[in-house]
């Protein structure tokens, strides 16, 4: 199972450069996803890794070797793709052995892997089918059995699950875990839909722009995010965001905005002292809990505009001053609209980052 | 079920049509039961002894038995009918082959003038064929020639017999290639609409799973346009079959198709109205029998189910 390196990559479409030199290190067996608005990269990244997109600069490494110039069928991959992408002439048997017959393995051989491979994603009793004649849920399970198929080390999958209904895809995507552990291989995955790549990943790549932002573990990106647009592409409902200047105070540190003075938390406020003027202050909905006597320093007040009733939460649309912040609370808490609630910050909670240059501080 | 009542001007006029359309071949198919007296004699109307004779001296090439009202078989309609079928066979298989290649080269290939090219062979379709028929005429006879004293002219010449060189005109090849070249432009147009259906991410699924080019385009792209195949292939065969005038100037005696040799049947002193008749029933049953074939490969929704639409 071999490592996959980007080294530099660069995609240019005339004089558009969509991808501006991406490095990017994929251990072996690890499941990757790629995540990030419409338009990121993402996706042309990912075909450029299966040798659909040439590469326009930097270079592919698969297991060490540069492979940026070999053909798809030659990358020794196999690709689930976003619309499915079935042989409508062909029923699902041979649509889950059509890479297998094209290398002319032996008869017996390809009955017993299809047989496996169907049993895997429960197709088996379709195998006779059309593409035509299957639901929705049932072709995506031919397009990911067509991939199983094949034996490949690498498993690519553009946007696998973005044409399925919500239940379906839930259903799909806890499917896939399952798969990913039965299956210990390379897999990248592209996503659009940031629950997807929490729950699936073991490494998430954030892009955005042509740019990777940041790297690492779900739970890495989630707590220490590497700048504002990372912070608020991962988690739902998504971080709030409100305008803020670092103000010194008898020694202590507070973010000061229109509305609120929230304290820095005192290990963090040292290797801040040096940067003055515009931060922006972000803080999670999940970080905000409702309290009525909290500290000044350690939480906000928040005038409630909207309250959407989601089942045990209710999610509350709030105004702080000019900024507008997104809190939950447990359904049952009696609150009237227009009234004034105060939140409290955990100190964890607490994110700033630099205006200008939207980093992390 | 409810119908609507229609207006009786509605079945006036469907019944004209009909009577317009399927009149004539009634009317042929009469006529050709019937010997040439009962014809042109004036009782007209259904009331006739019917007879085969006419059929008989139309096939009296190919016929097993003698012909007792026919002295000489003048007519060699076994001979044209061969004629016919390679010419219209093998020009229909040629354009096919080489129109699903063009259309899948301009739907796909980005090349420079890409879209000057796609137009411009359906301009090349509005030509009339009277207007390609003089140059191709001379060209056929005059240019494309292989001279009789060369090494492969002299072994045709040998073969076939003959004088004079060995020249396009007057061969079988003479009148695939052109129909070839008439019947592309629109072939190379309906498939095209029919490859920018098929989506690309099958082709791209298809060279992910190990195919190459041919793979691609023999076992992915093929399938899938059959339905456009088969109603080009009835489009080219059915003209194929039926051209006259270039046929007519390009073919010689030995070559002559069905059409060329029931026009051949009429002259000065004596047109046989009663063989024309039988011999344009059996010039018909051919094409019949290919749409019935061919349109049973017109299968609609082949891309069901492909993807996600």
């Amino acid at each position: 199972m071999p490592e996959i390196r980007l080294s530099k990559l660069t995609k240019r479409y005339g004089a558009v450069e969509v991808l501006h030199g991406i490095d990017l290190e994929m251990a072996a067996n690890e499941f990757t996803v790629l995540v990030g608005p419409s338009g990121c990269g993402k996706s042309t990244t990912l075909r450029m890794i299966a040798g659909l997109e040439t590469v326009s600069e930097g270079e592919i490494f698969i297991g060490g070797n540069p492979v940026s110039h070999l053909d798809p069928k030659d990358r020794g991959l196999a690709m689930v793709f976003q619309d499915y992408a079935l042989y409508p002439h062909m029923d699902v048997a041979h649509n889950i052995s059509f890479a297998l017959r094209l290398q002319r393995r032996p008869k017996a051989e390809i009955e017993a892997k299809v047989r496996e491979v169907a049993d895997v994603v429960g197709l088996t009793e379709f195998l006779h089918r059309k593409p035509g004649a299957l639901s929705g849920g049932q072709r995506q399970r031919v397009a990911m059995a067509r991939a199983l198929a094949k034996d490949s080390d690498i498993f690519l999958f553009d946007e696998p699950l973005s044409n399925l209904d919500a239940k379906l895809r839930g259903q799909m995507r806890a499917e896939l875990a399952i798969m990913q552990q039965r299956v210990r291989k390379n897999m990248i995955y592209v996503t659009h839909d940031q629950v997807e790549a929490m729950t699936l990943a073991d490494r998430i790549v954030v892009m955005h722009g042509g740019h990777i932002q940041q790297q690492g573990t779900p739970e890495a990106l989630f707590k220490q995010p590497a700048n504002r647009f990372v912070a608020g592409f991962l988690g739902s409902p998504p971080m709030n965001f409100l305008e803020a200047e670092l103000v010194s105070e008898n020694d202590r540190l507070f973010a000061r905005g229109d509305g609120f003075s929230v304290a820095v938390p005192a290990g963090r406020s040292r290797s801040l002292k040096r940067t003055s003027g515009g931060v922006t202050l972000g803080i999670r909905p999940s970080d905000l809990n409702f309290e009525k006597d909290a500290r000044d320093d350690e939480a906000i007040d928040l005038r409630v505009i909207v309250s959407e009733y989601v089942g045990a939460q209710s999610v509350l649309l709030c105004a702080c001053g000019n900024g507008s912040v997104t809190v939950e609370l447990k359904s049952e808490t009696p609150i009237a609209l227009g009234e004034t609630l105060r939140f409290a910050i955990r100190a964890e909670g607490i994110h700033l980052f630099d205006r200008e240059s939207t980093a992390a501080l | 079920m409810d119908h609507e009542r229609q207006n009786p001007a509605f079945y006036a006029l469907l019944a004209v049509l009909i009577f317009m359309s399927v009149g004539p071949v009634l009317l042929m198919f009469v006529n050709s039961f019937k010997l040439d007296v009962d014809i042109i004699g004036g009782t007209t109307g259904l009331i006739f002894l019917p007879t085969i004779q006419n059929y008989e001296t139309a096939l009296c090439d190919i016929l097993w038995y003698e012909l007792d009202h026919l002295d000489f078989c003048s007519l060699k309609f076994g001979g044209a009918l061969i004629n016919s079928l390679i010419i219209a066979l093998i020009s229909t298989g040629l354009t096919l082959v080489i129109g699903c290649m063009a259309a899948y080269a301009l739907v796909r290939f980005r090349f420079f003038g890409r879209d000057t090219v796609s137009l411009t062979t359906l301009t090349v379709r509005m030509v009339p064929p009277a207007v390609l028929l003089v140059p191709v005429f001379g060209l056929w006879n005059n240019e494309f020639c292989i001279g009789k004293s060369t090494l492969v002219g002299g072994w045709i010449r040998d073969m076939f017999g003959g004088r004079g060189d060995v020249c396009l005109a007057g061969t079988h090849s003479g009148i695939i290639i052109i129909y070839v070249a008439m019947n592309l432009p629109f072939v190379i147009w309906i498939l095209q609409s029919f490859i920018v259906q098929v989506p690309r991410s099958l082709e791209e699924a298809a060279r992910v799973d190990g195919a190459g080019p041919f793979q691609v385009f023999f076992k992915i792209v093929l399938p899938l346009i059959q339905p456009g195949l088969a109603a080009a292939a009835i489009f080219t065969f059915r003209i194929a079959w039926n051209e006259y005038l270039l046929a007519s100037a390009l073919s010689d005696r030995n070559t002559k198709t069905v059409p060329i040799l029931i026009v051949n049947n009429m002259s000065e002193f004596n047109v046989e109205w009663g063989v024309i008749m039988a011999t344009g029933m059996l010039l018909a049953i051919p094409p019949i029998i290919f749409t019935l074939f061919a349109s049973r490969q017109i299968i609609t929704g082949m891309t069901a189910g492909a993807v996600k639409g």
